[in-house]
């Protein structure tokens, strides 16, 4: 079986977010590996939960805004 | 109300009967739920209006993918069931919500209101009639609307820039200005449209970002970019971008040959004739009124100017000639988005004014039953599955989504829908929480940026709190992102409902904030601006303090004659003021600054310091920051040293007095673009090249042997005032354009000046003998400003120019909450868009003040007194100064740990991303709940 | 007197970025807003702009 990477996406509410949103609406495709986590900011994201999320076993973690 | 148009206004201020003519939609909206089955099964396609005849559309179909309502519509003109019955039908078959229905007729409603509101907009001006351009032959000519959905991601070629006639690479660009404005002759638009100049430029910029190397040339006659920002806009679209400016009016585009280039001959800086070929040439099409809204003007029954926009006074810039009928936006003359939005607001104020005794006459508010308290209850999550017609649950196996729902741990119920958003679920989602005893929701479905507010109500209507409820976006960011992989997609979607799952659990109940408001308002700065916005507060009823620095209303109106369609300004500003002091709700501070501010939107506490050092501290709801700006004294063209050059201002002033030296003048030379646009003040002082052109014309009516001259680098007449530059030029005012590197010299010679310019049409140094010389000196923010901004905690831009919230959007209020602005110190502009904006600001401020109190979101940032420490790291990152330090006492010890300010957290969480020690959290959002999707993310 | 008579109600045509602005500031402060559209969805010419200056943000 080959490499099915899981990748960890922090998105902003009012814009990376919003732009998978509209990804949706406009019907693109992509690959299916990616989960998002909706954030009201990207400084949110404290850098404990990055390292969180590669400790216990993605293999690539996104932080969009 | 959609599809609607007004037919008939009947009535007066105040009690009109409006009849509206509602033309069929043939989708009943309740049931429609924008799946697009419908779209994708209909045969006939026709052009896409919203893509401005660039892409297809189907017969029955959504504007735009974004679309409010998003909801479905027939076009009757292409569908061929309404054509001929029985013929297609194919939408009504496939439409699982059965909301087509064929039989839907055209209703008309008869509607009482206080007032109305024209906001009906604008057409591009069509090209094609004149054909000099060879637009509707040519396919590479096309019109800047049309470029701008090429170049849109959401358009017919997802933002590649190509060819219309052979899909061919675009290398190579010409965008020609003022299609259809400052033109009588091929349009009849005489005036100028005012936003081409900046979206041409801003056309060239991205067409640049997208298409590497791609030469972009813009022919025009003057650069307009007056507004904020613009200039600099236009300097980095030079500089940065190598966007290539020519200033030459091209006649025409003709092809070569067979190929479909597009050749455009022009006069180059040196003066010779050259042709060059182009890809694709845009037309920068004006704006004018459409039919219709001539039309409509004349249904309301209100008078137009000779341009065919709405006929205003400067002083009631949204006020039509029928009293209870306003407008705004681009129905009264040509303008740009923040003016739009500026002016949107202003007639909000404009209304308020009128109807202020009839507020809150008809508005409702809606009622919930008692919320329950969850807090000590075990977690019992109930998780809904949208099916959202076939959206999701034709990629999605839903049914396995459900059983798998049903084993994550707290889950206690499961429940499939064919539409979740619908008004019949939203019920039985309320039944199934109560008799269930549901305390936490997840609803698996589409996004929450959209549907959330809709699942927090159901929650409210079932007595749970509002935020106990988690969207899993299944639609969005699955279904319809892998709609060719239905196995990943579903087990996708069992991922996104247990991380939801996972999160709901650690939700608790939030609480709604809400902060009482005092209904005062105080204005800074008693010019026209702070007059005005203060005059409109009063009259809709909120108590206004004015504070005024110097001991006079009027501010620098005082210093004006005439605006630039004649009013004259001293008796408006007499009556203004004369209306502020007779009001009793108006508290007139003269002589007075402000020194110190405390509290924030609804509580602000602000001390004024007398003239005489006395203090007096106001409590007020907002605030509006009306301080003007100042004139900037020159340095050059010898003003310090030779009486004969004088500005603008002083001239007026001379002029009227009928001084001796301007009276027996025969000469004059008007300089413009003293100060602005150069150096430090990269910005366009916008109101100059009209006053100059006013002034001018005047010494020149007096005296027609006079000689005239303006010297200038752009004439920004902008909008209808295009009409005074007209006028000038046929009385024979010389306009002598001048470049930045070679600006006039202007030399004493005692008895008269000599002023030398070089002259780009003639290519050689000319010498004017001038008796006079004015210089249209730049207007200046106060140096002051950036003291009262630290007050108030609003910012000032690179400039000195308080700055909004967003350039486009929220062009009077700053980030701040309660906190607005208008007028000059805003940014320099005439006296009927300080109207406007004072207006606007008024109005903004009295969506607060009409309140008791203003209600927040209650996702914000809390201190954890355990942890936090009082380091004081979050401090500096939040941006909008909600933290403070404040001491503790804990066991007897002194310690420090930081209070967050809940009316001024907006729930970013900077403070949570920045901590090191966990003291602080956002509620809905806390690093438990982060940490618990992450780890249910990474589960399986 | 004649204030009795005023009702609370206004109607606002047309659906662009101003008339939007203005109805949602008269709803908010205390009036009944009727939002005339010709077309079948609000939000006039600004929607089909792709990106606003000076900033090239999205328009949407």
């Amino acid at each position: 079986m080959s490499f099915e990477p899981k990748i960890i996406a922090f998105c902003c509410n009012w814009c990376s977010y919003a732009a998978a949103d509209l990804a949706g609406i406009s019907r693109m495709q992509y690959p299916h590996n990616v989960r998002i986590i909706r954030v009201m900011c990207s400084g949110m994201v404290h850098p404990e939960l990055v390292m969180d999320a590669l400790g216990q076993g993605a293999d690539g973690v996104m932080v969009l805004g | 109300m959609t599809l609607s148009e007004v037919t008939n206004i009947a009535g007066t201020a105040g009690n009109f009967q409006v009849t509206v003519k509602e033309a069929p939609r043939y989708v009943d909206v309740d049931k429609c739920i924008a799946c697009g089955a419908c779209t994708e099964k209909c045969p006939k396609k026709v052009d896409s209006e919203y893509n401005a005849g660039t892409g297809k559309r189907k017969a029955i179909y959504v504007k735009y993918a974004q679309a409010v309502p998003l909801k479905y519509q027939i076009d009757p003109e292409a569908c061929i069931w309404l054509k001929k019955p029985g013929a297609c039908g194919f939408c009504q078959t496939v439409c699982d919500a059965g909301a087509i229905n064929f039989n839907d007729t055209e209703k008309i409603h008869e509607i009482n209101v206080g007032a109305v509101v024209l906001a009906p907009g604008f057409e591009s001006f069509d090209p094609k009639e004149a054909k000099v351009w060879g637009y509707g032959i040519q396919p590479n000519v096309i019109t800047a609307m049309q470029l701008e959905r090429y170049l849109s991601a959401s358009g017919p070629t997802e933002g590649h820039l190509v060819r219309p006639s052979d899909h061919k690479a675009v290398n190579k660009v010409a965008f020609l200005q003022c299609v259809g404005s400052r033109d009588e002759n091929l349009c009849g638009n005489g005036y100028c449209s005012s936003v081409c100049c900046m979206y041409a430029i801003k056309e060239a910029v991205i067409a640049k970002d997208h298409v590497p190397g791609l030469s972009a040339t813009i022919f025009y006659m003057d650069m307009r970019t007056h507004g904020k920002e613009f200039e600099r806009y236009l300097e980095r679209a030079k500089s940065d971008s190598g966007v290539r400016f020519v200033r030459c009016r091209v006649n025409g585009v003709e092809t070569e040959g067979n190929t479909d280039d597009l050749r455009i001959r022009y006069i180059n800086e040196q003066g010779r004739q050259v042709e060059e070929f182009f890809d694709m040439v845009v037309l920068s099409v004006g704006l004018q009124t459409p039919k219709s809204v001539l039309a409509l003007a004349e249904t309301a029954g209100i008078q137009m100017t000779a341009d065919k926009f709405a006929a205003t006074s400067d002083f009631a810039p949204v006020q039509t000639s029928r009293e209870g009928i306003f407008t705004c936006g681009a129905f009264a003359g040509p303008k740009d988005i923040p003016q739009s939005v500026v002016e949107g607001s202003a007639a909000a104020a404009a209304v308020a004014d009128l109807l202020a005794p009839a507020r809150h006459q008809l508005s409702t508010a809606a009622t919930f039953p008692t919320e329950k308290d969850i807090s000590n209850e075990e977690p019992r999550v109930g998780v809904f599955i949208c099916h959202c017609g076939s959206n999701i649950a034709s990629v999605v196996d839903v049914a396995k989504v459900e059983e798998y729902a049903a084993t994550l741990p707290y889950v206690t119920y499961v429940e499939r829908n064919l539409f979740s958003c619908s008004q019949d679920t939203q019920d039985m989602i309320v039944k199934r929480i109560q008799e269930q005893n549901l305390n936490r929701i997840v609803i698996a479905a589409c996004t929450p940026r959209t549907h959330e507010p809709l699942f927090r109500e159901t929650l409210k209507a079932a007595g749970l709190n509002e935020y106990l409820v988690e969207m899993a976006n299944i639609r969005n960011h699955n279904s319809w992102v892998h709609s060719k992989d239905p196995v990943h997609a579903t087990a996708k979607a069992k991922d996104l409902v247990r991380m939801a799952a996972a999160k709901v659990t650690y939700c608790t109940a939030l609480k709604p904030i809400s902060v009482p408001i005092t209904q005062k308002g105080l204005v800074i700065g008693g010019g026209v601006a702070g007059m005005t916005a203060a005059l409109n507060l009063a009259e809709q009823g909120f108590e206004v303090h004015l504070v005024e620095r110097t001991d006079t209303l009027g501010g620098n109106a005082l210093f004006l004659k005439h605006t630039w369609s004649g009013e004259h300004i001293p008796t408006q500003v007499k009556k203004l003021i004369e209306k502020v002091m007779a009001n009793d709700k108006v508290i007139v501070h003269k002589e007075s600054e402000i020194s110190k501010v405390e509290g924030f939107v609804g509580n602000f506490e602000t001390t004024i310091k007398g003239g005489d050092g006395s203090t007096q501290v106001i409590a007020h709801g907002i605030g509006i920051i009306a301080t003007g700006a100042g004139i900037m004294s020159p340095h050059e063209y010898c003003y310090q040293t030779s009486k004969r050059v004088v500005t603008s201002v002083e001239f007026d002033r001379l002029h009227e007095l009928k001084e001796k030296h301007v009276r027996s003048a025969k000469n004059f030379v008007f300089i413009q673009c003293v100060g602005s646009r150069e150096g430090d003040a990269m910005y366009c002082s916008k109101v100059c090249c009209t006053h100059s052109v006013q002034s001018a014309i005047e010494v020149k009516e007096e005296d027609p042997s006079r000689n005239v001259y303006i010297l200038y680098r752009d004439m920004r007449t902008y909008g209808q005032r295009e009409k005074l530059y007209r006028q000038a030029r046929q009385m024979g005012i010389i306009f002598i354009n001048y470049e930045l590197h070679g600006k006039p010299q202007v030399i004493d010679k005692g008895e008269m000046l000599e002023v030398m310019v070089h002259d780009h049409i003639l290519h050689r140094p000319l010498k004017i003998e001038a008796d006079i010389v004015i210089l249209a000196t730049a207007i200046q923010p106060r140096s002051d400003a950036k003291d009262l901004a630290n007050l108030f905690k609003v910012p000032v831009d690179g400039d000195g120019f308080f700055l909004e919230a967003h350039a486009k959007l929220r062009p009077v209020d700053f980030s701040t909450d309660g906190m607005f602005v208008a007028g000059l110190a805003h940014y320099p502009k005439p006296i009927e868009e300080s109207v406007a904006q004072a207006l606007a600001a008024a109005a903004r401020a009295a969506t607060l003040l009409s309140k008791n109190e203003v209600s927040l979101d209650a996702i914000k940032a809390s201190v954890d007194a355990e942890f936090c420490d009082g380091c004081a790291l979050c401090l500096d990152v939040c941006p909008f100064h909600a933290i403070t330090l404040v001491t503790k006492e804990v066991d007897g010890k002194v310690g420090r740990l930081i209070n967050v300010n809940k009316a001024k957290c907006k729930g970013c969480g900077l403070c949570q991303g920045t901590c090191p020690k966990r003291g602080v959290y956002v509620g809905g959002f806390t690093m438990q709940q982060i940490s618990s999707q992450i780890e249910a993310a990474l589960a399986v | 007197m004649l204030d009795n008579k005023k009702v609370g109600s206004v109607m606002i045509v047309g659906g662009g970025v101003t008339g939007m602005q203005s109805a949602l500031d008269l709803a908010d402060s205390g009036y009944y807003v009727y939002l005339v559209e010709k077309s079948g969805a609000i939000g006039g010419a600004m929607a089909q702009l792709d990106k606003t200056f000076p900033t090239n943000d999205c328009s949407m």
